[in-house]
């Protein structure tokens, strides 16, 4: 059994220890039965106190992933053996006013982030936005200004809580060109995907519940599961996306109540789950009758390759809910998506929507939906997927001038990012004032973890900024990193070594 | 599926009221079940002149991201009618833009509320409120009211028989369901009881401009001193409830919950709405509009009030609002307003029954009237018509005291 402790990391020891044991647990490193060694014997080996091993083996316990015996000693309990614990011990301190719910919600990360866009001269490399020049401002401008026209006072009174009927029918039809054959009763309007996790989190999770993500994973999703109380449970990524193969042993061991995804142009990672383990996902979702969330706000975003089927596509069972967005194609601020679901899914989506904020606004419903009924759509797509193209080429190109030793990163096939591992030894904290210094913004990697990450990264989005400012971001960037690594200069650093990410 | 859903949902249900009342929406329904205001008072031409301008002016702005606290312009503008109009001092920094009143019900519950935590309420109160909080868990404590509001000797008397109540959820004004308007001197009681036992106020004023007599009473929110206040108000009512655009005014510490909590709910509110608002505030005189919506509003309340003298019978009792949407009527004990509502739908006048606005069940003889939506000749119809079912039921159930007044 192999520990390394870092005494440089912000998690305290006892979280490594636990952390770690749990991983080799559930990757199978470490069969059941598996005699793990007495408290005493690690803590001298790690050079720890024994405490804090018994507080590891604690936390380890509390998942039911070990179990002790009197004269036995500890050892690694089968899957599915375990005694259900739907109450999780969460040390939340009590406070006269406010829910318990609120402490989940405390990295307004995404709010600082927004808020960073109106300050001037730095180049954004963080945001998750499209690019605001190429969309198609007056084709809507006309929408908008003629749908009155059209409507009247309809589209200023109140409409269903499902969304406008004709918007559904339209969002169904598009669902058809991806493959995804539903009614239109399976659709139901959101105001933005985010929307849609929150309601999720109210359908499925109640506190303690677990809920498996992929490590990394979208950092909105991960806040709005901390803010119902929900235990994340983390599966590893690796350049193909989840580990399917890791995933069994998480849904036996953690019964969780819902698995999260974003199989397509990840966000963060950019990876795209291939069909393998689609399936594998799929199969294990019927198998532990898991229902699996789907996040797709990218796929349309396809820049080389050939596309692979959504799940729900994929999945005639009904265990898939697809969630989307219009917030990557068009203006965000329209503050549209949707969800597809079996029908008793939608139902309780609506019922949770109604005491939410009743329904999304009225009229951008009616000018999404005549957008999209004129057309306007595809031509648009082809038109942003070119430009997107040449901005991730310029990104990578720009990556690999700089040639950061040890900086290492994938060229995406589509989304909006590129996901790179800092090189050994550069503090994340440190490299974001001198980013920041620099006039250079991007997403720390930490956020997009439900716990400890495996290595520092960051996330550099290549959608929003024009390839000038991509190309100048990235010379900053590299600067940065360069003054934190302790390297002298950036120009004189030679001989690309891009290393990919495993 | 439905095995994997929280248990929180438990107590959630499409209620039985929604689905009889899903047939009001056809054409021949005189319906006084919804809450909505009249359509045809929608400044639309005004709409269509900002729309444009708006478009023009900001152009791809006006639909891009914004921060989750909402258009510092609107905030501005609305911190300005509230300082202005009900006597707050609030800034612009302490508004908080919602998608509609009902998500600032929604934040309220997430921010506040645990299982079985305690809130205080009217009784009866708005069902909206009871539903946004429900899905939270807590526990509803009702507290008596009369006409001139909570009823502040209940109000101890329902605080004592808590464990430790977090907070005190109120609509003072043109109450929805009541039509019940607090006096000055109410507001004082209760923002001192308020006061003593540690309480957050979260004041719901969708209606206090809506006054057609009278003045509105000053706002809790202008009147707390320390006491916290979450003030919650909507443009649905007297704008155009299709744009779903609120706010709230809090103070400091809870603000910052709210923010927090929202940005995870749904990001922030449509940019777009948020524009076209603003810019309607500034180019047109909202007040005016205001004017005419209440001109329209007390006509048609008087030709209700009207109607229920001459046509109800007079063992029903009800309310008189000076503002708002509703008015509120009580039946004898024992005569029941779904039962009511059944026959009425089958002469196509529809209402909502009272119970549904008591959080812990009862009173089934009450019912809510809307005067806002039907002109007037349909309020006179419908409210005849509805006379004549009481009077029928009253009569299936051998009370005698309905034929006498026929």
């Amino acid at each position: 059994m192999e520990i390394t402790i870092d005494r440089d990391s912000r998690a305290p020891i006892y979280q490594q220890i636990a952390r770690q044991v749990r991983d080799l647990i559930t990757t199978g490193k470490l069969p059941a039965g598996f005699r793990l060694p007495p408290e005493r014997r690690l803590a001298l080996a790690l050079g720890v106190s024994r405490s804090t091993v018994l507080i590891a083996y604690q936390e380890l316990r509390a998942d039911a992933l070990i179990h002790s015996h009197v004269g036995r000693g500890t050892m690694v309990t089968p899957p599915g053996a375990a005694p259900v614990h739907p109450e999780v011990e969460q040390d939340l301190p009590w406070r006269q006013l406010f829910g318990a719910a609120v402490s989940g919600f405390q990295d307004p990360l995404v709010g600082d982030l927004l808020r960073l866009t109106e300050r001037a001269g730095a180049i954004p490399l963080s945001f998750g936005m499209p690019a605001p020049e190429l969309l198609p401002f007056a084709e809507l401008r006309d929408l908008i200004t003629g749908v009155l026209d059209d409507t009247g006072p309809a589209a200023l009174l109140h409409s269903p809580t499902e969304g406008l009927t004709v918007l559904r029918a339209t969002l169904a039809q598009m669902m058809a060109a991806r493959g995804v054959g539903c009614t239109t009763d399976e659709v139901l309007v959101l105001s933005g995907s985010q929307q849609g996790l929150d309601l999720a989190a109210r359908i499925f999770l109640d506190p303690g519940d677990a809920v498996v993500v992929e490590q990394p994973s979208f950092i909105g999703a991960l806040q709005t599961f901390r803010g119902a109380r929900a235990r994340l449970i983390g599966v590893p990524t690796d350049e193909h996306g989840m580990r399917t193969d890791v995933l069994e042993s998480v849904l036996s061991r953690f019964r969780p109540k819902l698995i999260y995804t974003l199989p397509t142009f990840q966000n963060p990672s950019g990876a795209v789950l291939p069909l393998e383990r689609r399936q594998h996902l799929l199969a294990l979702s019927r198998r532990y009758q898991v229902p699996v969330l789907e996040d797709d706000p990218y796929s349309e975003l396809r820049y080389e390759g050939d596309p692979v089927p959504a799940l729900r596509a994929l999945d005639p069972a009904g265990n898939v809910l697809y969630l989307s967005t219009f917030s990557k194609l068009l203006f965000p601020g329209m503050r549209l998506g949707f969800l597809v679901a079996p029908r008793p899914v939608v139902r309780q989506f609506a019922l949770a929507r109604q005491t939410a904020d009743l329904h999304s606004n009225t009229l951008g419903q009616w000018v999404l939906d005549r957008f999209m009924q004129g057309g306007h759509m595809s031509g648009h797509m082809r038109a942003v997927r070119q430009a997107y193209r040449r901005r991730r080429d310029t990104m990578d190109g720009a990556l690999r001038r700089a040639a950061v030793p040890g900086l290492g990163w994938q060229r995406p096939q589509g989304g909006f990012y590129f996901w790179c591992r800092l090189p050994e030894g550069v503090r994340p904290a440190a490299l974001l004032a001198r980013a920041a210094e620099s006039g250079v913004s991007y997403l720390p990697g930490r956020a997009c973890f439900a716990d400890e990450p495996p290595a520092e990264f960051i996330r550099l989005n290549f959608s929003y900024p024009d390839e000038e400012q991509i190309r100048e971001g990235i010379a900053r960037l590299a600067g940065a990193i360069l003054r934190e690594t302790g390297h002298p200069d950036t120009a004189k650093v030679q001989a690309a070594s891009t290393r990919p990410v495993v | 599926m439905s095995a994997r859903f929280a248990r929180r949902l438990d107590g959630m249900k499409a209620s039985e009221i929604r689905e009889l009342l899903k047939i009001t929406q056809r054409p021949e329904v005189i319906s006084f079940a919804g809450g909505l205001p009249a359509p045809e008072l929608f400044p639309i031409e005004d709409l269509k002149v900002v729309m444009a301008e708006v478009l023009e002016r900001e152009g791809p702005r006006a639909l891009q991201y914004s921060t989750t606290e909402g258009h510092p312009g609107l905030r501005e503008a609305i911190a300005r009618r509230l300082n202005s109009r009900l006597g707050l001092a609030v800034e612009a920094a302490g508004i908080l833009v919602t998608s509609g009143s009902q998500q600032g019900l929604d934040l309220t519950g997430k921010v506040f509320l645990d299982d079985d935590d305690e809130v205080l309420c009217e009784s009866p109160t708005y069902l909206g409120a009871i539903n946004a909080f429900r899905a939270y868990r807590p526990r509803f404590v009702e507290v008596p009211t009369d006409d001139d509001g909570m009823i502040p000797a209940e109000l101890e008397r329902a605080v004592a028989g808590c464990r430790s109540p977090k907070l005190l959820y109120v609509v003072p004004n043109f109450q929805n369901p009541s039509g019940r308007t607090w006096s000055l001197e109410r507001r004082h009681a209760v923002l001192d009881a308020a006061a003593r036992h540690g309480l957050v106020v979260i004041e719901d004023d969708p209606y206090g401009q809506l006054c057609y007599e009278g003045t509105t009473p000053p706002a809790l929110a202008s009147l707390a001193g320390a006491v916290p206040v979450v003030y919650l108000g909507t443009f649905s009512k007297i704008f155009c409830p299709g744009m779903r655009i609120g706010w709230l005014a809090a103070p400091r510490e809870i603000y910052e919950k709210y923010a927090i909590v929202k940005q995870g709910a749904d990001l922030h509110t449509s940019t777009l709405a948020q524009h076209e608002i603003l810019a309607y505030l500034e180019r047109f005189d909202l007040d005016a509009s205001i004017a005419r919506i209440c001109e329209v509003y007390r006509s048609r309340r008087d030709a209700m009030l009207r109607a229920l003298e001459s046509e109800f019978p007079s063992w029903v009792s009800w309310t008189r609002p000076r503002g708002g949407l509703f008015l509120w009527a009580t039946l004898p004990e024992g005569v029941s307003a779904r039962e009511a509502l059944v026959r009425a739908l089958e002469r196509d006048v529809a209402f909502v029954p009272g119970g549904s606005f008591f959080p812990n069940g009862g009173h089934e003889n009450t019912l809510r009237l809307n005067f806002s939506n039907m002109p007037e000749a349909r309020i006179s119809e419908g409210i005849a018509r509805l006379g004549a079912v009481l009077r029928e039921l009253r009569a299936a159930r051998g009370g005698g005291a309905g034929s006498a007044q026929a």
